[in-house]
């Protein structure tokens, strides 16, 4: 037997992005490309090397009058990176991954984009086939992001009693009572608790270690975000019974206050 | 139509059985038909607290499985002519009981009586879930102590989810917390969990607070629901308890640390040491 450990050559877990979608409107890749191009050109490197989500949900045309090949390569010659396509009809998906461009799933369903448009573009000409639905605020490549998670909230008023367990699935979870001892609250998203948090809170449950726990009365048994998790012992230096947010800083929780 | 009432506690040993009898005694008291129903098959206590053990004939199961109609097996309460008891049987399991045959019980005994107390078992499998799913109004007993409230906490989630109110989807049951067994000078001394704490993990309505009291001991092992005894102030506190149920407006009482020996300790206690 080797004493030597073997070198760890790397780690699975799962991660949770924010992707640019083009909502194709036409089949042709000539239609498409120049328009894009064009766009773009004025926002040089915005762009750039980005992954890209194809949307076929709004593309009235059968999937053989798509050439899917002939759009990746366009986009690539474009320095932008296709990555997968959402939306369609199971056949147009099957046409997509047939030219490598396996079908994603939005966290929290449908209809989870938020619009976007690219920094200093002139406001776009309806009438022009532009791809990217414009014009909208918040630019995704400068500075901090104010972007919403395109998550739905799930509210409960209730106490969350002993024994009861909730997931808000694909959302936030806001609970604006207590969530007792020997309760578990579980979010994909944040968990905000107005009363006090006694029980079990997990955060991010789908490994979205942006994922945050807010509570006005902090006096959880246990809490974790994406997978990282801590349980009261070894809260020592948590800020007991105080207002309390916890966030992951790498793979070491950080509580500060609220407010 | 009768009202059900449930009395439970997830837990053990809180004092269900002792609070089924009263209440039930008290409620009775007032002039309204009541009866009281032990569903602790298999344990059987109810009919000794309330003192008619050895009237025993038939059981709730004997009911259920048709092996005797309803009211040969109810016992008449010899003290309060309103109160009655169905008994539990001690030679079966909980497995005897039936969600239609306690349906066609709680049906047929709401004909001829205003109150209907389920004298629930401990914890949360079949026998505490029959008690409570036909509850219109469930009384919560919980002691001062953690295990206890978390139990309680537990209850009080499968009445809002396993109670047939919860599965018709129609009001839900109206909920009451008792503590029992509450002793200030202990609480004082933090020994025992304050009423304040227990309220605030529940956060429903305080029906009442019935003092730890050896009056309560006494009544059990003589089968007299302590209720009766007018003189103990466990049994006023339960008289409080059912006057505020059914709508009166009642001071809590017994809270308080018993100042006596506070101040003979320091007179004494710290002179010796």
């Amino acid at each position: 037997m080797s004493s030597q450990a073997l070198p760890e050559t790397f780690r699975l877990r799962a991660g949770n992005f924010n992707l640019l979608v083009l909502r194709l409107l036409d089949p042709r890749p000539d239609a498409v490309l120049p328009a894009l191009g064009d766009q773009f050109r004025r926002a040089p490197g915005f762009l750039r090397f980005a992954p890209i989500v194809i949307g076929l949900a709004d593309l009235e045309a059968a999937p053989e009058e798509v050439d899917f090949r002939g759009l990746v390569a366009g986009l690539r010659a474009l320095e932008i990176v296709p990555v997968g396509t959402t939306g369609g009809s199971p056949q147009m998906r099957q046409a997509a991954i047939a030219a490598g461009l396996p079908p994603l799933r939005a966290v929290g369903g449908r209809d989870s984009e938020t619009e976007v448009a690219a920094p200093g573009a002139a406001p776009a000409d309806p009438a022009a086939a532009a791809p990217m639905p414009a014009p909208a605020p918040p630019p995704v490549a400068a500075g901090p992001q104010f972007q919403g998670s395109g998550r739905n909230a799930m509210l409960v008023s209730e106490p969350v009693r002993s024994g009861q367990r909730i997931y808000a699935e694909g959302a936030d979870l806001i609970v604006t009572a207590t969530v007792n001892p020997g309760a578990e609250v579980i979010a994909d998203g944040n968990i905000h608790v107005y009363g006090a948090l006694r029980g079990r809170a997990i955060a991010g449950a789908q490994n979205d270690s942006e994922a945050r726990i807010f509570a006005m009365n902090f006096d959880p048994e246990l809490i974790a975000i994406a997978g990282y998790y801590a349980v009261r012992e070894g809260l020592g230096g948590a800020p007991i019974g105080r207002p309390v947010q916890v966030r992951l800083e790498g793979e070491e929780m950080r509580f500060g206050p609220l407010g | 139509m009768a009202q059900v009432i449930v009395v439970t506690s997830g837990k053990g040993g809180v004092g269900k059985t002792t609070t089924s009898a009263a209440f039930a005694t008290g409620l009775a008291q007032s002039g309204k038909k009541t009866v009281v129903i032990d569903f602790d098959v298999g344990l059987r206590n109810l009919d000794l607290i309330m003192g008619v053990e050895r009237r025993v004939v038939f059981d709730i199961v004997n009911v259920i499985q048709g092996e005797a109609r309803l009211n040969q097996a109810l016992i008449r309460d010899k003290r309060v002519d309103t109160l009655s008891i169905l008994p539990a049987s001690q030679t079966r399991d909980k497995d005897a009981l039936t969600k239609e045959g306690v349906s066609e019980i709680i049906e047929e005994l709401s004909k001829d009586h205003d109150y209907i107390v389920c004298d629930s078992p401990a914890g949360i499998e079949k026998g505490a879930l029959l008690a409570l799913y036909f509850a219109d109004q469930a009384v919560v007993v919980t002691n001062p102590e953690v295990s206890s409230v978390r139990d309680s906490d537990r209850i009080l989630g499968v009445l809002q989810s396993k109670s047939k109110r919860a599965e018709e989807k129609r009001d839900k049951v109206k909920e009451h917390l008792l503590v029992t067994r509450y002793d200030p000078n202990r609480v004082e001394r933090g020994e025992m969990l304050k009423l304040e704490d227990i309220r605030e993990i529940l956060a429903i309505p305080l029906l009442g607070v019935i003092p730890e009291n050896e009056s309560v001991l006494r009544a059990s092992n003589t089968g007299m629901p302590v209720i009766l005894d007018a003189e103990s102030v466990a049994g006023q506190a339960y008289k409080d308890a059912v006057g505020r149920f059914m709508g009166q407006e009642l001071p809590h009482r017994f809270l308080e640390p018993d100042r006596k020996p506070g101040l003979l300790r320091r007179l004494f206690g710290g002179r010796a040491a």
